[in-house]
């Protein structure tokens, strides 16, 4: 079974969508039991993958190579696309991770979608392929179609079941993200024509096989390396179409419009894994092609990055200061938290990666649970506004113990995922850059100042008359605020779960960018 | 035994977590929990104490890898050193005092166990932050007993009043924070570790340049600042007192608001390097003192008017630490956390009888509470210097510290303070507790025995902890700590001057309140009225912080809406302009789609061609 582990893990939704297909549409208790106990398995799978991941090891792991389109383009000249699943201590959490927020959103979708159950699972289930598939895929094409399926069908699971003005959200969404996998493909092509060549014994092969353009692209054996045949144009060219590209998913300040009308109007679910995991595609792909296929033009834009992921940071960090209600607070948080992605990677060197990973798992997790939290509100009284709540610890004492908490941790408090990817992403910057670095501590503050002021004015103060009377989390809202909560605190307490596996991946991006 | 000083924050640890998972059934039986817990770690540090306090003890540190990030390796351990074996006892002397008294005091509330959890979460971080042997777990439990004292400032939180003041004290500590943080980070990079000891030898031995040492220990200290109220970070802390009496006691009296001078105390070695850090200390300690001082001596609310002296008493012991008096600063630390936190419980078991902070309303309260006036009038003595009290032992060695400093300035506004906390504790007791009642109380009564009880034990402490010093207490302190020599000279005068500002600042205080029991009940004027309203610090920072940040939120708001935004809108109508040229005949959402999917081919299509290698 763990030679076949990452196709298991990425098709298995597919069950359910088989499954459902014999159940009537008007069951929505069946719907919902197999909408959460299918999304179980990916989960179960990935934490055997966990298990089974040997951290010494270099390279990718569970890797599945299978020969799938071939185009001969002329004699001895073929172009080929192979389906190649593989993880390394990069990919590896985020598939867990992925796991984890999918399965939370089923639990949550429970309770927050109110009709068309079986429509909204189906699609639930194929966008779990997309999820999974885009971090196992080692074959930008496979990457490529695996980001569009989670695209599509997150364009209808937010135009359909998202709120009044979900169509036109939708719609931004799709325009934007369709802009980026467009951009994205022709950066993909470019690299597939410039850099995709392998000679075999079969001759000669175009391939877009990510190790394989890795290797050519920063492996000084390689021919095509020596060759010297990569010209500045189509160096920095695809570095910044690619820059571009992953930027629009991040969001990177200025193309973060199109996450503010999509997440107010998406289901609270959606807005779990849009901004739990869809958003960390973005991260990982900075990484993974930025920094993996050009590092060294990624180290002569370092000090660019860097101060892309301030402004971010600092740019999110006030906007989120004069927002009226819960969901947008939330959002512009998003936005300044994906800054420090930014910065650690901008740091170029090891704390500072370390810092970027640790912070795309604890964003996805704290995103996540914030997201939840404004579900669970929202259901209740049907609003998030501020000058609308207030004092709410009084009549849902669990609830706001778990958002304060949350807040804590978003906020950067030790003991929780926050501080560590807060903490190793600013003592990497420090290391060059240590007045960039005391400029952007400055958004810790700023941090604290938004959050407490957005969780206070909800939770404490006189409890506001449209809140009495409101019943406090039942299980199925428990459990989702227990479990995301509970890994928050345990990457938190005990950092090295994740960092350990990461280590020699790490070693070998650091080695690409000479470090 | 020095090895299982890990057991002492372990109680609490657990303390918190049973009464997280059970305090709904407990009830009111929490208490028990957090007393036993506190007791049993009361018990372990006495014995920790003990041992490295006997004839040729040693240090004890241990530690284990905490992460490791390639070659960085972050450690957690403990250790155990002269300084925070005696802040063990105080933290788990005071904390256990807390929790006796918090069970009489916070009878009835509802969120009696929440209560108790808080407390149990502090103590456990205060704790592990004194025992730490490194700065980045110094640092973790430094945020985390910010994080509780949040929490505790706001256990009140329908009130909007501790709404405002937790957020407060976190967001003003934590802009100090950033102080310790950033200082911190630039030490890794110089030294390679957060160890203590390695940095220190790194500060000695000339790896560091000495604008370095001044840089990152000034930066350290804006957390000591933030932390321990100074000047000018100062104004979190008087509104903290929103919070209950006992947390105000425990809180931001004796412990957390101490954890800045521990901060600097136990970096010292560092500081010492660098004159200029050392002179900042020093020049912010006093100016702090003689500042709070000087407002504690108008204000009307009895917890406000301790929250100053506190503020006072701590620029007291950092100017002490600045000025090379580190037995002095030190031993402050250590008698203050006494006799503050009486006081604060002491006015805590008067305010939960009379039902007001205001000493407007009060007189007369001593008739009807004999313990409470007593052991207030302990406190009270002890901290204006009388002779024969604790405060009278370590304020001089304070006064004595500085004037060997050779800065004759902080030796005079050290006295003047002197006189002012004089002045103002005899002011706060004899409106309080002497004369007539200027208000109908009826339900004047004394406190129950868990709230006495504390108190007794703490007013025998506010007498007797200063007599240490016959002990060898300065010596065994200072021992290996300091290079140099400390302040050895006996200056008789100095003495005599010290007893003259106590009795001086309590006569006053006689002769204005003690006679005839009354409050002026005229606005304030001119220089009184600066000082009743803080020097108008509050005001200060909102009209040049708060304000303006806000604003330039609303600005930035109208820009991402309107020029990011407009711009989103621009580039999408564009789209849409296409996708009408390219498919009129569809309509509906789905066309968008299709419209992506299109472009995809025809660019796909075009860089097929276009593509230089056919």
């Amino acid at each position: 079974m763990m030679e076949h582990i990452l196709s298991l893990i990425t098709f298995s939704p597919l069950l359910g969508v088989l499954l459902l297909l014999f159940v009537p549409r008007d069951k929505a208790g069946s719907i919902k039991l197999i909408g959460v106990l299918v999304t179980l398995i990916p989960l179960v799978l990935a934490f055997t993958m966990f298990a089974g991941f040997d951290s010494a090891q270099e390279g990718f792991q569970f890797v599945e190579d299978a020969s799938w389109i071939n185009i001969p383009l002329a004699e001895g000249v073929t172009v080929q696309f192979n389906y190649t699943l593989g993880v390394d201590g990069l990919s590896m959490p985020l598939v867990v991770l992925a796991t984890i927020v999918a399965l939370m959103s089923a639990i949550a979708a429970v309770n927050m979608i109110q009709k068309r159950w079986k429509e909204y699972f189906i699609l639930f289930f194929l966008m779990q392929v997309g999820l999974f598939g885009v971090f196992t895929a080692q074959n930008l094409f496979l990457f490529f179609i695996f980001f569009e399926i989670s695209l599509v069908t997150m364009f209808f699971l937010i135009g359909v079941w998202g709120l009044d003005k979900r169509e036109d959200a939708a719609f931004t969404f799709l325009l934007y993200n369709g802009l980026g996998s467009a951009i994205m493909l022709i950066s993909f092509i470019a690299l597939l024509v410039n850099a995709g060549l392998v000679e075999g014994p079969a001759g000669i092969i175009y391939t877009t096989d990510m190790q394989t353009l890795t290797y050519n692209l920063t492996n000084p054996a390689s021919p095509l390396f020596q060759a010297g045949q990569y010209s500045d144009v189509f160096l920095y060219g695809v570095f910044f179409a690619l820059l571009v590209a992953f930027g629009i998913k991040l969001p990177l300040f200025p193309f973060h419009s199109w996450i503010l009308k999509v997440h107010y109007q998406a289901p609270p679910p959606m807005s779990m894994i849009l901004s739990g995991v869809l958003l960390k595609i973005g991260a990982y792909g900075l990484m993974r092609m930025e920094v993996g296929f050009f590092p060294s033009i990624a180290m002569e834009f370092s000090t660019m990055l860097l101060v892309l992921g301030i402004v971010n940071l600092l740019y999110g960090g006030i906007l989120a200061f004069v927002q009226e209600d819960l969901k947008m607070v939330v959002v512009y948080s998003s936005i300044s938290h994906m800054g420090i992605i930014l910065m650690g990677i901008g740091a170029m060197n090891r704390l500072g990666f370390q810092g970027a990973i640790f912070q795309m798992v604890s964003h996805g997790f704290l995103s996540a649970i914030f997201f939840f939290i404004v579900g669970v509100v929202y259901t209740r009284v049907h609003t998030v506004k501020f000058e609308e709540l207030g004092g709410m610890a009084k009549v849902m004492p669990f609830t706001s113990g778990i958002l304060l908490t949350a807040g804590m941790a978003s906020l950067g408090l030790p003991g929780m995922s926050g501080f560590i990817s807060e903490f190793l992403s600013f003592l990497g910057v420090f290391e060059n850059h240590p007045i960039l670095a005391a400029v952007a501590s400055i958004g810790i503050v700023l941090t604290s100042a938004y959050l407490l002021r957005a969780i206070l004015s909800v939770t404490y103060g006189p409890t506001k008359e449209i809140l009495v009377g409101m019943p406090d989390a039942r299980l199925t809202e428990v459990i989702p605020m227990v479990v995301l909560l509970g890994f928050i605190i345990l990457i938190g307490v005990y950092p090295a779960i994740l960092s350990d596996p990461l280590q020699t991946t790490l070693q070998s991006f650091l080695i690409r960018i000479g470090g | 035994m020095l090895a299982n000083a890990w057991l002492i924050p372990l109680f609490p640890l657990i303390s918190f977590v049973l009464l997280v998972a059970f305090g709904r059934q407990l009830k009111e039986g929490a208490a028990y929990v957090g007393i036993l817990s506190l007791l049993a770690s009361f018990v372990v540090a006495v014995g920790v104490f003990f041992e490295r306090f006997a004839e040729g003890a040693h240090d004890y540190i241990t530690s284990f890898d905490w992460l490791n990030i390639g070659d960085f390796v972050f450690t957690m351990g403990f250790e155990v050193n002269q300084l925070n074996a005696m802040m063990l006892i105080v933290v788990t002397l005071v904390s256990l005092m807390v929790h006796l008294y918090s069970k009489g005091y916070m009878h009835g509330d509802e969120r009696f166990p929440v209560f108790y959890s808080y407390l149990s979460l502090f103590t456990f971080s205060m704790l592990m932050l004194v025992i730490s042997p490194n700065l980045l777990q110094a640092y973790i439990f430094w945020e985390l007993v910010g994080a509780s004292s949040f929490l505790l400032i706001g256990f009140y939180f329908f009130k909007p009043s501790a709404r405002a003041a937790a957020k407060k004290a976190f967001l003003t500590t934590r802009v100090g924070d950033l102080g310790i943080f950033i200082g911190i980070s630039l030490l890794f990079w110089q030294t390679g570790t957060f160890e203590y000891a390695a940095i220190f030898e790194a500060a000695h031995s000339g790896v560091l340049s000495p604008e370095f040492i001044t840089l990152t220990s000034i930066l350290i200290f804006i957390g000591a600042v933030g932390k321990s109220g100074q000047f000018p970070l100062h104004i979190w802390l008087p509104d903290a007192m929103e919070g209950p009496t006992p947390v105000s006691a425990l809180i931001h009296a004796a412990t957390m608001v101490a954890a800045g001078v521990y901060l600097v105390a136990r970096l010292f070695p560092l500081f010492e390097a660098s004159a200029t850090a050392m002179l900042t200390v020093a020049i912010i300690g006093g100016v702090t003192a003689i500042f709070a001082a000087s407002i504690g001596l108008v204000q009307n609310d009895i917890k406000r008017v301790l929250a100053y002296s506190t503020v006072s008493q701590l620029g007291y012991m950092m100017m002490a630490l600045g000025s090379a008096g580190y037995v002095a600063g030190v031993f402050h630390l250590f008698t203050h956390a006494f006799f503050k936190a009486l006081l604060f419980l002491a006015a805590g078991s008067v305010i939960h009888s009379v039902g007001t902070q205001d000493i407007k309303e009060m007189g007369g309260v001593g008739k009807h509470m004999p313990i409470t006036k007593i052991v207030f009038l302990i406190g009270a003595l002890a901290i204006a210097g009388v002779p024969g009290l604790a405060g009278f032992f370590s304020k001089e060695e304070i006064l004595i510290a500085t004037y060997d400093s050779g800065n004759v300035v902080l030796f005079w506004l050290a006295l003047t303070a002197a006189v002012m906390t004089a002045f103002y504790m005899f002011r706060l007791y004899f409106l309080t507790f002497s004369g007539t009642p200027r208000h109908e109380n009826h339900h004047v009564h004394e406190s129950p025995i868990f709230m006495t009880l504390p108190m007794i034990i703490l007013a025998v402490l506010a007498i007797f902890s200063g007599y240490v010093v016959y002990a060898g207490f300065g010596e065994w302190l200072a021992h290996g700590v300091i290079s140099g020599e400390e302040g050895e000279g006996h200056h008789t005068w100095i003495m005599v001057l010290s007893i003259a500002a106590a009795f001086g600042g309590i006569g006053l205080a006689y002769l204005l309140y003690g006679r005839n029991n009354k409050v002026s009940t005229a606005e304030p004027k001119g220089l009184h009225k600066l000082l009743f309203n803080k020097y108008y610090v509050d005001e200060f920072y909102g009209t040049t912080v708060i304000k303006p940040y806000t604003l330039f939120g609303y600005v930035l708001k109208f820009f991402d809406k309107y020029v990011i935004g407009g711009l989103v809108q621009f580039t999408a109508w564009i789209a849409v302009a296409i996708g009408r040229l390219g498919q009129r005949l569809q309509n509906g959402q789905v066309q968008a789609y299709s419209l992506v999917t299109i472009l995809g081919l025809v660019i796909l299509l075009l860089s097929m061609t276009a593509g230089r290698l056919w």
